[in-house]
């Protein structure tokens, strides 16, 4: 299952590359929130992804899955989720500002 | 700090009270103020000499400033030494004086001035009085500071920035390759100390570093003093008050260059590549500054390049002498002793003539308001005694008996034919260039000298010429100059005074080891060596001299004559332009100001030093031990998930890429469900609707998204590179869950299992290490969603012009 | 002693949120900011004196035992951090006061100033990686904010860009702490440190190393990871600009010195080298692009670039020396860098603008500002007898030592460089005919000189006294290269 979740999150960066590197300040955005999945996805295959229980000790089970990668995940949503809010309102400030969301037409001068 | 050790800080510490005599007590001339401390000092140096050094003792002293790193403030002060400290305080007691009457107390901003030239005072002591490289190099670099700035003085005039900038460069460039020098020295010895190295001069000799340390100092010495191709700056450096011009830039600040050669000629003298280097840098530098002098039609010009000129000369001599070094004993010894002789005694004679002339043509400047050959002419009934101090300077500098011009023009030339003979280095087929090259430029220094004074002081005088009204300069402004060419008359009639006070310590100092036994230097020097060869050779000079400066009107119209500035000067200039342009175009390829590029330069540089590390490492494994197995729901999960990620790119409508992207988010919830985290699973539900919510509310303002219409060959390296990414964040992921795996270790999750219950009373392990095990993590993370908020807030209701502050 | 530990970091924060509330007055915002910046340093310079004499200081958030619970560790090297971002923290905060405007102390900015230095104290202190993320993703944030603030067109744009990629490298530090605990099971830097030495640094820890190399080098503006700097610093306000310039950069060095130091540094043969060659690298594409530039702030950002590769010289070349070398840099470099974007806000207030072509002949109007600037400069393009030199000067001695030739001569033609664009500075504004009006003439910019003095009287005081510096420096470099020291006072005998 490891090599699988690999794989996939391997592809869910594969795609939010190819979204971050293009001209579209939104396709952007969408870029950032699937690299997010990723991260978080990758933390929890690295933690093993053991068929134990649930990490709750009511169910008293002789093994439990990898209780700390769920913690940082759930620390990293978090994060990424401020994250994503703050720069969605970036983003929409900078194409009401610029009347564009094509980040061609947003280099800026060469001297300023 | 002994007394010495004060003397050199001595200047600093009165630079910081200059600005209030200034402000506080404007009646008297700052210069005033200045003028007690460097005529104290020379009378200390005076009493050192007498004392000590010329017996060939020596005073040292050390203090410690950053022992860590070997950096004493040890001083030493030999015969070289005292030599220059008596050069830089007694004609910096004279300049001063001449100073007070230069500039205008009322017009000229005087603390700035003395400011720097203080600085420049104790800069230039604490250069020749180190033991310590380091300290050296202190003092070195404050020295080139202390002469921008003095050139800078004037600083609204784009000339004088231009003078400034341009010294600055060049002799910091030579500081730096100094630098350098003394820590490749330091890497041999151990030791920063100039007196050990010279002890351990074979072990310098010895290493392969050796040519590098010895051209790294060697162009701190040739930038500093002047010679060719580094010489550029000095003439530029006229810009300057003419105090200054007489002060550093004739006889102190550019002779460190020479102090340096001198000083560290018994760790690096005594092989070919020493003496071919600064013979023929300094030969070239005699023959090219005095051409280019004759060139000059400002006063000042002709100056300049003739101190470039002789600087070479005296360059060369200490390049002829290092072969006693080589030549260790043996009657071939006693010949360049004397060329080294020569040397001492050259510095001393052109800091004597050259600064009288540098005071007699401010005087003209400051009388006459100009200094262009072609406007003036007939000062000499108008200013008496200017035209006798330039008569004598020019006389000395041009080789006339008896000034002490003529006696060591006449030594250089027996130095040049003695080096001829020279039977090793080449010496026998290139030997003839040295006495050639001494004489050719000697006629033109010949002819310069002839240029200066009498275009300036006979012929016709033309009032018209001149915006004010000329008359003879002030008794104030006269007595530096005149004590100087005195001192001219002096050392020509009486040249043995210097012998054995000044010249013969400072011989031993550049040359020790070399008499043993306490022995001491002959040094014999007079005015009439009978008629030698050197006798001829100085009459043909006269007499061709004389014969160019007749027919001038001739070859005055001819091109090269015409210009002034140096040829190298273009190259300068153009160096520096092509630098500003060059820089602009690589960085306008890196900063381009595309988003896009710059990610792509990144990542591709992620990708490529990774990818190289993995395979350089072999790092590469397929995890084998305990691989959760794969149920088949999974296989759909997985499936569904990859192709609903795969198919973003490729849509347009913002409806469906939000629909989708929210899908994309919610399939994660199922697989931390599927994944046995529960807690995971609702959080990110709940998150993902609150995103999905939020993209809805922003689209709405939004613009449809289009298809990008950007080139085919970008749109596939983009590809390239995300999937080179993708892969990489693949592979690394198996390999190290592969290790840990490999290696049996042990997770420090297996703690928290154990102990969540018992010592934090909790059940549900995920929420015992959020709240417990590891709570700074989510105090942080909700600081993180409150930086969020209030920066959405501040984001949509602050909206500044960016003018309202700095 | 142990609870000072947390102080750098606890008041701030704490402080910060409490701030919030009172946003509409300015005054109490303040004086209450003005005291907590300085019992910050009061606390940081505490805590550094008791950890030179006592050793190192850890302290275990909520008494959970290292390597399970997060643990903060006050080694020598990071509280001399800590300090030097205090120092930061007052002088810009001061120099705020004066230029400021008071929109933006409406909108949370004191606040925000608290979060960002809450943040990087944060991520000098703690032992643990996943914790320094955090600590990272706060100051970012409020960096984000910070640079924004305002909302300039030109603002909008270029931060966009710079958070764009600051997010990508997030993601990568984030799978970077994955990729550490899937390889080693932990997240406790001493404990990391300690199964390396078990397992050896061989294959994919190698690639990790690398990949945290390149996160932090992306954080600390390192070839070829710079790009989001040079334009970013242009748009906020100068005493955001020199906060940033000053302290940002050097969080990622510090992680790089950290890392490298502490847990990979077995393989510094490859390692080292590659730090060694982007150091080169860093230094003349940095040095480059100021000579390229004609406007103030916009020098001094690529100034930035090019010093951290100073720093990371140091650490490449690997011997005591160097180390101390690159720690001395770092001091000098935060305290001269501050200075030199406050100086650009000073000039700015007076003209107007920051184009160096449109300013000219402030050394007539205001001389000590262009006397205190000229100081500042020189010790920034090394030379002696300024901070400047004694910083660079270890590097050059031990690169000479080491047989690095070829780096040693990169930094002494970076230097002269250095001078050249500094120079430029001088030249067209302070030097030449004056080009500003008679009433800009006129203005009085004591108040915004003032905090700008200590920074100056720093770096001269720092190039004199270099001595106790220097020692100072080598202890830590020294303490960094044995890290069974670090490592005992986290994990115990």
């Amino acid at each position: 299952m490891e090599i699988l979740m690999s794989i996939t999150v391997g592809v869910l960066f594969m795609v939010a590359t190819y979204l971050m590197l293009s001209r579209s300040i939104f396709r952007i955005v969408m870029g950032l929130v699937i690299i997010s999945h990723g991260a978080h996805l990758l933390i929890l295959t690295m933690g093993g992804l053991q068929n134990g229980m649930p990490p709750l000790l009511g169910q008293e089970a002789a093994n439990y899955t990898d209780p700390l990668p769920q913690a940082l995940i759930l620390t990293a949503i978090v994060i990424s989720f401020g994250l994503t809010a703050f720069v969605l309102v970036l983003a929409y400030r900078t194409y009401d500002a610029h009347k564009t969301d094509d980040l061609d037409q947003l280099r800026g001068t060469s001297d300023e | 700090m002994t007394f010495l050790h004060w003397a050199i800080i001595s200047p600093f510490l009165l630079a910081i009270l200059i600005p209030f005599f200034y402000r506080y007590i404007p009646k008297i001339h700052t210069g005033w103020f200045v003028f007690i401390l460097p005529l104290a000092l020379f009378g200390y140096f005076m009493q050192q000499m007498l004392q000590t050094t010329s017996q060939g003792g020596v005073v040292e002293a050390s203090a410690p400033w950053v022992p860590s790193l070997q950096i004493f403030y040890t001083v030493y002060l030999d015969g070289l030494s005292i030599l220059f400290a008596l050069l830089i305080t007694g004609i910096g007691a004279l300049v001063v004086l001449y100073s007070i009457y230069y500039l205008d107390k009322k017009k000229e901003a005087l603390n700035n001035f003395y400011v720097y030239l203080l600085m420049f005072m104790g800069a230039m002591l604490g250069v020749i009085i180190s033991d310590n490289m380091i300290v050296l190099y202190v003092f070195w670099e404050l020295t080139s500071l202390s002469s921008a700035l003095l050139i800078s003085y004037w600083f609204q005039r784009d000339k004088s920035i231009y003078g400034a900038q341009k010294s600055m460069l060049i002799t910091v460039f030579g500081g730096f390759a100094m630098l350098g020098g003394f820590a490749i020295l330091y890497s041999i010895t151990g030791t920063f100390s100039i007196q050990e190295t010279i002890a351990s001069a074979d072990l310098v000799m010895a290493s392969n570093l050796f040519i590098p340390a010895m051209i790294l100092v060697l162009l701190g010495a040739f930038t500093k003093s002047a010679q060719f191709p580094f010489h550029i700056w000095l003439p530029d450096a006229m810009e300057a008050p003419t105090p200054v011009s007489a002060y550093l830039h004739s006889a102190t600040m550019v002779k460190a260059g020479l102090y340096l050669v001198a000083r560290f000629t018994p760790v690096f003298a005594g092989v070919p590549e020493w003496f071919w280097i600064v013979s023929g840098v300094g030969l070239f530098t005699l023959f090219w500054g005095s051409l280019s002098a004759v060139r000059q039609k400002d006063l000042k010009g002709i100056l300049a390049f003739s101190t470039i000129s002789q600087l070479g000369l005296i360059m060369s001599l200490l390049g002829v002498g290092s072969a006693s070094l080589y030549f260790n004993d043996g009657v071939e010894n006693a010949l360049y002793h004397a060329a080294i002789m020569t040397a001492i005694f050259h510095l001393i004679n052109h800091a004597t003539f050259k600064g009288s002339l540098f005071m007699a043509i401010g005087i003209i400047d400051h009388e006459t308001g100009t200094r262009d050959i072609n406007r003036l002419g007939g000062l000499m009934t108008i200013m008496p005694v200017t035209f006798t101090i330039t008569l004598i300077g020019a006389a000395s500098m041009a080789g006339i008996p008896p000034f002490n011009g003529f006696i060591s023009k006449e030594m250089f030339f027996t130095g040049m034919l003695e080096a001829m003979e020279i039977s090793a280095w080449n010496m026998q087929t290139f030997g003839i260039l040295f006495p050639v090259i001494a004489w050719v430029a000697s006629i033109f220094t010949f002819l310069y000298c002839l240029i200066l004074f009498f275009k300036t002081f006979t012929g016709k005088f033309k009032p018209e010429n001149f915006d004010k009204h000329v008359h003879e300069a002030p008794i104030g402004m006269l007595i530096s100059p005149i004590i100087l060419v005195v001192l001219v008359i002096v050392f020509g009639l009486f040249p043995n005074l210097l012998a054995y006070s000044l010249i013969e310590p400072a011989m031993q100092s550049i040359l020790p080891g070399v008499m043993t036994g306490g022995e001491r230097f002959y040094v014999d020097i007079y005015l009439w060596h009978g008629f030698e060869l050197e006798l001829f050779m100085t009459m043909g000079v006269i007499a061709l001299g004389t014969l160019l400066f007749i027919y001038m009107k001739k070859w005055s119209s001819l091109a090269i004559y015409k210009k002034e500035s140096d040829i190298l000067n273009p190259l300068y200039d153009g160096s520096l332009s092509a630098l500003v342009t060059g820089s602009q175009k690589i960085t306008r390829a890196q900063i381009t100001g595309r988003l896009r590029d710059y990610l792509a330069y990144m990542s591709i540089f992620i990708v490529l030093l990774l990818a190289y590390t993995m395979f350089r490492y072999d790092a590469f494994s397929m995890p084998t031990e305990n691989i959760s197995p794969i149920p088949g729901y999974m296989w759909v999960l997985v499936l569904l998930f990859i192709l609903t990620t795969v198919v973003v790119p490729f849509i347009n409508d913002r409806m469906a890429v939000i629909i989708i992207v929210g899908a994309l988010g919610f399939l994660v919830a199922i697989f931390f469900v599927a994944f046995r985290a529960p807690d995971l699973a609702l959080t990110q539900f709940l998150i993902e609707t609150v995103v999905v919510v939020l993209f809805l509310l922003a689209f709405k303002h939004l613009p449809n998204l289009k298809k990008e219409r950007t080139k085919p060959r970008i749109q596939v390296t983009n590809a390239i590179i995300s999937v080179g990414v993708g892969v990489m964040v693949t592979l690394i992921g198996l390999s190290s869950y592969a290790f840990r795996q490999e290696n049996g270790l042990e997770s420090i999750s297996q703690y928290f299992i154990d102990n969540s219950y018992e010592l934090a009373a909790g059940e549900n392990m995920v929420n015992v290490i959020l709240v417990d095990f590891r709570g700074l993590d989510t105090i942080l993370e909700v600081l993180v969603l409150a930086i969020a908020a209030l920066g959405v807030i501040t984001l949509i209701k602050l909206r500044m012009t960016g003018r309202e502050d700095v | 002693m142990n609870s000072l530990v947390i102080l750098p970091v606890l008041l701030p924060f704490l402080i910060g949120a409490v701030l919030i509330l009172l946003a509409k007055k300015h005054q109490a915002q303040r004086v209450i900011t003005s005291l907590t910046v300085l019992s910050m340093l009061a606390a940081s310079v505490i805590l550094a004196v008791d950890v030179y004499q006592n050793g190192i200081a850890t302290m275990e958030m909520g008494d959970w035992p290292a390597p399970f619970g997060i643990v903060f560790v006050a080694d020598m090297f990071a509280t001399m951090m800590v300090i030097l971002s205090s120092i930061v923290g007052v002088v810009c905060l001061f120099f705020a006061f004066s230029t400021i405007s008071t929109e933006r102390e409406k909108f949370y900015f004191y606040p925000f100033y608290l979060f960002l230095l809450a943040g990087v104290n944060g991520a000098f202190l703690t032992g643990d990686l996943f914790n320094m993320f955090v600590f990272f993703e706060v100051m970012l944030l409020a960096s984000y904010v910070l640079i924004v603030m305002g909302g300039t067109k030109y603002q909008l744009r270029e931060s966009f860009k710079y958070v764009v990629i600051n997010v990508f490298a997030s993601m990568l530090f984030l799978i970077g702490v994955a990729y550490i605990y899937g390889a080693l099971g932990t997240l406790n830097m001493a404990d990391m440190a300690v199964r390396i030495e078990e397992t050896g640094q061989t294959g994919i820890l190698n690639v990790i190393a690398i990949l945290l190399l390149i996160v932090f080098a992306s954080k600390g503006a390192l070839f070829p990871l710079y790009f989001w700097l040079p334009k970013s610093y242009y748009g906020p306000p100068s005493a955001i600009a020199a906060l940033f310039g000053g302290l940002l950069t050097k969080v990622g060095i510090y992680a790089i010195i950290r890392l490298f130091t502490l847990v990979f540094n077995h393989d510094i043969g490859f390692t080292h080298n590659i730090i060694l060659a982007l150091a080169g690298f860093t230094m003349f594409f940095g040095v480059l692009g100021a000579v390229s530039q004609f406007d103030f702030k916009r020098i001094l950002s690529y100034h930035i670039i090019s010093q951290v590769g100073y720093m990371v010289m140091g650490l490449g070349i690997f011997t005591p020396l160097a180390l101390a070398g690159a720690i001395y840099y770092i001091a000098h470099h935060i305290i001269v860098k501050s200075a030199l974007f406050l100086f650009s806000g000073a000039t700015e207030s007076i003209t107007g603008t920051t184009d160096l072509k449109k300013m000219g002949g402030i050394l007539k109007t205001h001389p000590l500002l262009a006397w205190m600037f000229f100081i500042t400069a020189v010790s920034l393009a090394g030379i002696p007898p300024l901070s400047g030199f004694f910083s660079k000067f270890p590097l050059i001695l031990s690169g000479m030592q080491e047989g690095r030739y070829i780096i040693t001569a990169v930094a002494l033609l970076v230097g002269l460089l250095t001078l050249f664009s500094m120079l430029k500075i001088f030249i067209y504004a302070f030097w030449g005919e004056q080009k500003h009006t008679d009433e800009q003439a006129a203005k009085k910019i004591g108040p915004i000189l003032l905090p700008i003095v200590p920074m100056v009287l720093l770096t001269i005081i720092l190039g004199f006294a270099a001595e106790p510096i220097f020692s100072y420096s080598y202890g830590i470099a020294e303490e960094l290269l044995e890290p069974s020291i670090y490592i005992n006072s986290v994990l115990g005998e």
